[in-house]
């Protein structure tokens, strides 16, 4: 079973684009990911394409996939759209390793791609709001900061987890975002803003929830056979992948105070990896809304359960912390345009190991993490990228040698 | 022929008022004779909604359930549907037999008596009257206007007895009367002919009841003068009429109008009720109740809620939007139809194999994950408050927004159920806030109107009310 690697990615600026389509915002993130192969990758190479997706502009269409690889010119590609709600993207990466390791391609493009800021707020609603769990728990008029809510009202009666702990996962995130120029929200955050926001659903404010957003973002998985055609050293390797579904509504779960398929995605790719989350340089996490990243910490293995929201406050997970979380500022600044985030957070981690991460780069990264989130956790998905080479002296050689 | 007898008595108003004073400062007087406050549904309540209540009340008072039914009445002028039999839905939220015999009475504020008088007196029947009339905010017939329910449960072994009943009816229209398609009663306003009208009939169907001993008077009240007009003709006291009026508090409602009044007779322990309903157009009846023994009941009339005019006015929707017919989560009628046990009695599986309760009642079971067929156990009972939020204003999924408009932000859990020594959760939205560990109870409410199909399930609200 051949490995795949991370050959190259990219993505458009996430935000809100009037005058761009669906399309031309996916033509920008394929042009840069072919861009960032550090030798020519064309076209006709590819030879196979997975696109994360939910809706487009609040409508539906049934060729959603092929509709942006024939208008970048991939007829004659086979192309598969990929709807696992806010984890398109994410499982989308997962069937490009898959087809790799299958031996059924050597080169496979996983895209992702969304409109959503072209539609009223309540087709917004209504596209988001299909995601969870339609007939009871969305019919008793929750929304999805509604459940997220509920998770972080649970948390916070559980571990004694605050408001405050929340805001500093906006203030951090808004500060990375602001380093990055394909964020959606390029803008600092103080702790107070976050705090005093007005409520969407207690206890989360506005800045504790993501935006709604526009984007696209390519990812380019190669084989082994193949990997040395593209890169030239020290290239990425796909050293884990895990993946997990779990009840769509949050009442029919074991725990409102973590989600239990982040969980189990995290533990199958930590072991096919070979790692531990020690190893980890740094990690992009689904945080569509605050509680999200806390309960990722604790999912992933980053902190001990119920301990996420003192982990926070060490400044742990900074930029320049002991593993760093959402350096491209996450879903909260970045941006959450559904079917490109999984497929964007690959792009952070792609710049960051291999050094193209500019003022928000870490020093030296050797393994990093995705973790795509769908719904309120009804799927998830969790990859570990490898860098090959030498790890420089540093924190984790440290740890490691001790 | 045999009397219709009362076993048990259920009742049920909103807990929201708004009080005449208040609707007074806005429009500089209040046309509404002699009512204090009167009871404004709730934005996601109406007839229907109501009608579950008062009957919920009257069977567990009777410690009956719903398949003890044979007969269902359902008397209202305000059905939430022009067309549409509503009684099956009533019955499902009930647990009733489908093979019981359903029955609407509605066209008139008479109908609530017309339903105690049709049920059969052989078998268990539950009549219920549920009515929230509306009328044109500046008029005193939109100034009366009220609501509530009141529910009898009718079987031979009741201690209260129908023992006389007259009814009379003469031609009178324009009287009180509600155009189709129209949400608002109108009337001519020709006050002689509309007493004449009322107290003509009345006095017509009271001259073959008995009134001797009558201790309360259960009077048709569109306000809280009109029914004393009719005590000399009943040949009844005012103060007797006084003694059981829901009129000033509640004020108009509607056909519920003289069953909540009989309601309030037999809970307050009175032995010989007149019941006397008019219905414009016109027509009246007149029935002697007498009590022989205790008569259980579950009354819950008042209500401690009390709204600003203007917030009478947008939980009444009189200054909100409907809301978008699009955007709803699409859930189509017949899936909703499927899942009604679910919607309307909190019906969970309970796995055969390991016990362990499932919600709802479909796929692998909770505890063993095999798939199953469930014993089902009905969940319908006090929960606990697992998880709570409030979803604040403008926030509410499309389907919600003019629920929203109206009643504001509300709460939404997860509600944790424990039977037979299993546990099993299920998310709800709140009627009034609750706090993790609070114990709420279901009640039926509106959920949301889809294809202009109101569709009914359960929310919740604190055990303590």
């Amino acid at each position: 079973m051949p490995d795949a690697y991370l050959i190259g990615a990219g993505q458009s600026d996430f935000g809100s684009f009037p005058d761009e389509s669906y399309r031309s915002l996916f033509a920008t993130a394929y042009e840069n990911a072919l861009e960032s192969v550090s030798n020519e990758l064309r076209p006709e190479q590819i030879d196979e394409a997975y696109v994360g997706t939910l809706g487009v502009g609040g409508r539906q269409l049934g060729l959603s996939g092929p509709a942006v690889t024939e208008h970048v010119g991939l007829d004659g590609v086979p192309c598969t759209r990929v709807e696992n709600a806010c984890a398109a993207g994410g499982f989308a990466v997962r069937q490009a390793v898959m087809a790799v390791r299958a031996g059924m391609a050597d080169v496979v493009l996983a895209g992702g791609f969304e409109v959503m800021t072209d539609a009223s707020s309540e087709a917004i609603r209504y596209w988001l709001g299909v995601s969870g769990e339609t007939e009871w728990e969305r019919l008793s008029g929750t929304t999805f900061a509604g459940v997220y809510a509920q998770m972080a009202r649970a948390h916070m009666d559980a571990y004694g987890t605050t408001r405050e702990q929340l805001s500093r996962i906006a203030v951090k995130n808004h500060h990375n975002g602001a380093k990055n120029d394909h964020a959606h929200l390029q803008f600092e955050c103080s702790l107070e803003d976050a705090q005093s926001a007005s409520i969407v659903a207690d206890p989360l404010t506005l800045y504790h929830c993501c935006p709604t957003t526009d984007g696209a973002a390519c990812a380019l998985i190669a084989s082994e056979d193949v990997v040395d055609a593209y890169t030239d050293s020290e290239p990425i390797r796909v050293a884990g992948v895990g993946a997990a579904s779990d009840a769509i509504g949050l009442f029919q779960r074991e725990t409102y105070t973590g989600i239990p398929a982040s969980r189990q995605a995290a533990t199958e790719a930590y072991t096919m990896a070979g790692v531990d989350p020690d190893d980890l340089d740094l990690a992009e996490v689904h945080d569509c809304f605050a509680i999200a990243e806390l309960l990722a910490y604790e999912d992933l293995g980053l902190c001990e359960r119920g301990e996420s929201g003192p982990f926070v406050e060490t400044g742990a997970t900074e930029l320049d912390g002991e593993i760093p979380v959402n350096t491209s500022g996450g879903l909260k600044s970045k941006g959450h345009p559904i079917g490109a985030t999984g497929t964007g957070q690959v792009v952070e981690v792609f710049e960051q190991l291999s050094g193209r991460a500019g003022n928000r780069q870490i020093e030296n990264p050797q393994y990093a993490l995705t973790h795509n989130v769908g719904g309120s956790g009804g799927a998830a998905v969790v990859h570990v990228f490898e860098r090959d080479g030498p790890r420089d002296e540093g924190e984790k050689q440290t740890e490691e040698s001790t | 022929m045999t009397a219709v007898c009362i076993r048990s008595v259920g009742a049920y108003a909103p807990a929201f008022r708004i009080e005449a004073e208040e609707i007074a400062e806005v429009w500089g007087r209040f046309e509404a004779r002699n009512i204090e406050s009167k009871a404004v549904p709730d934005a996601d309540e109406d007839a229907l909604t109501m009608a579950a209540s008062a009957c919920r009340r009257a069977l567990e008072a009777a410690e009956i359930d719903g398949n003890d039914v044979e007969w269902l009445g359902f008397a209202t002028t305000t059905p939430p549907l022009a067309e549409e039999e509503l009684t099956p839905r009533l019955a499902s939220m009930l647990g009733i037999s489908e093979r019981a015999h359903l029955q609407t009475f509605t066209g008139s504020t008479r109908a609530g008596t017309r339903a105690i008088h049709s049920a059969p007196s052989a078998c268990t029947a539950l009549v219920v009257a549920s009515d929230c009339p509306r009328g044109e905010p500046d008029d005193a017939r939109g100034h009366a206007a009220g609501a509530g329910a009141a529910a009898f449960v009718l079987d031979p072994n009741g201690a209260g007895s129908v023992v006389e009943h007259s009814e009379y009816a003469a031609p009178y229209p324009g009287t009180r009367f509600r155009r189709t398609g129209s949400n608002h009663i109108e009337g001519i306003d020709v006050t002689k002919y509309e007493r004449q009208a009322f107290t003509e009939t009345l006095s017509k169907a009271a001259e073959a009841v008995t009134a001797d001993g009558v201790t309360a008077a259960a009077v048709q009240a569109p306000d809280g003068s009109r029914p004393y007009r009719a005590a000399s003709t009943l040949g009844v006291e005012r103060t007797t009429i006084h003694e059981c009026a829901t009129v000033h508090e509640l004020g108009d409602t509607g056909a519920a109008s003289v069953p909540l009044s009989l309601a309030r007779a037999i809970d307050d322990g009175h032995e010989t009720v007149l019941a006397a309903a008019f219905g414009s157009g016109a027509g009246a009846d007149v029935l002697r109740i007498e009590v022989n023994g205790a008569i259980p009941c579950d009354c819950s009339l008042t209500g401690d809620r009390i709204l600003t005019y203007s917030a009478s006015l947008r939980q009444q929707g009189e200054i909100t939007s409907s809301g978008l017919d699009t955007g709803a989560a699409y859930v189509s009628i017949p899936s909703w139809q499927r899942s009604l046990p679910q919607r309307h009695r909190l019906v969970a599986g309970r796995c055969p194999d390991c016990g362990a309760l499932t919600f709802p009642p479909e796929g692998a079971c909770s505890g063993c994950q095999m798939l199953v067929e469930y014993d089902p156990i009905e969940l319908w009972g006090p929960g606990t408050i697992e998880t709570v939020t409030e979803i604040e204003q403008g926030g509410a999924p499309p389907e919600f927004a003019a629920q929203q408009a109206r009643s504001g932000s509300f709460g939404v859990a997860i509600i944790r159920f424990e039977r037979a020594g299993e546990r099993v959760s299920l998310p709800g939205q709140l009627i009034e806030a609750a706090a993790v560990g609070d114990r709420v109870v279901p009640v039926i409410r509106r959920v949301y109107t889809q294809e202009g199909i109101p569709r009914y399930g359960t929310k919740f609200i604190p055990e303590i009310r």
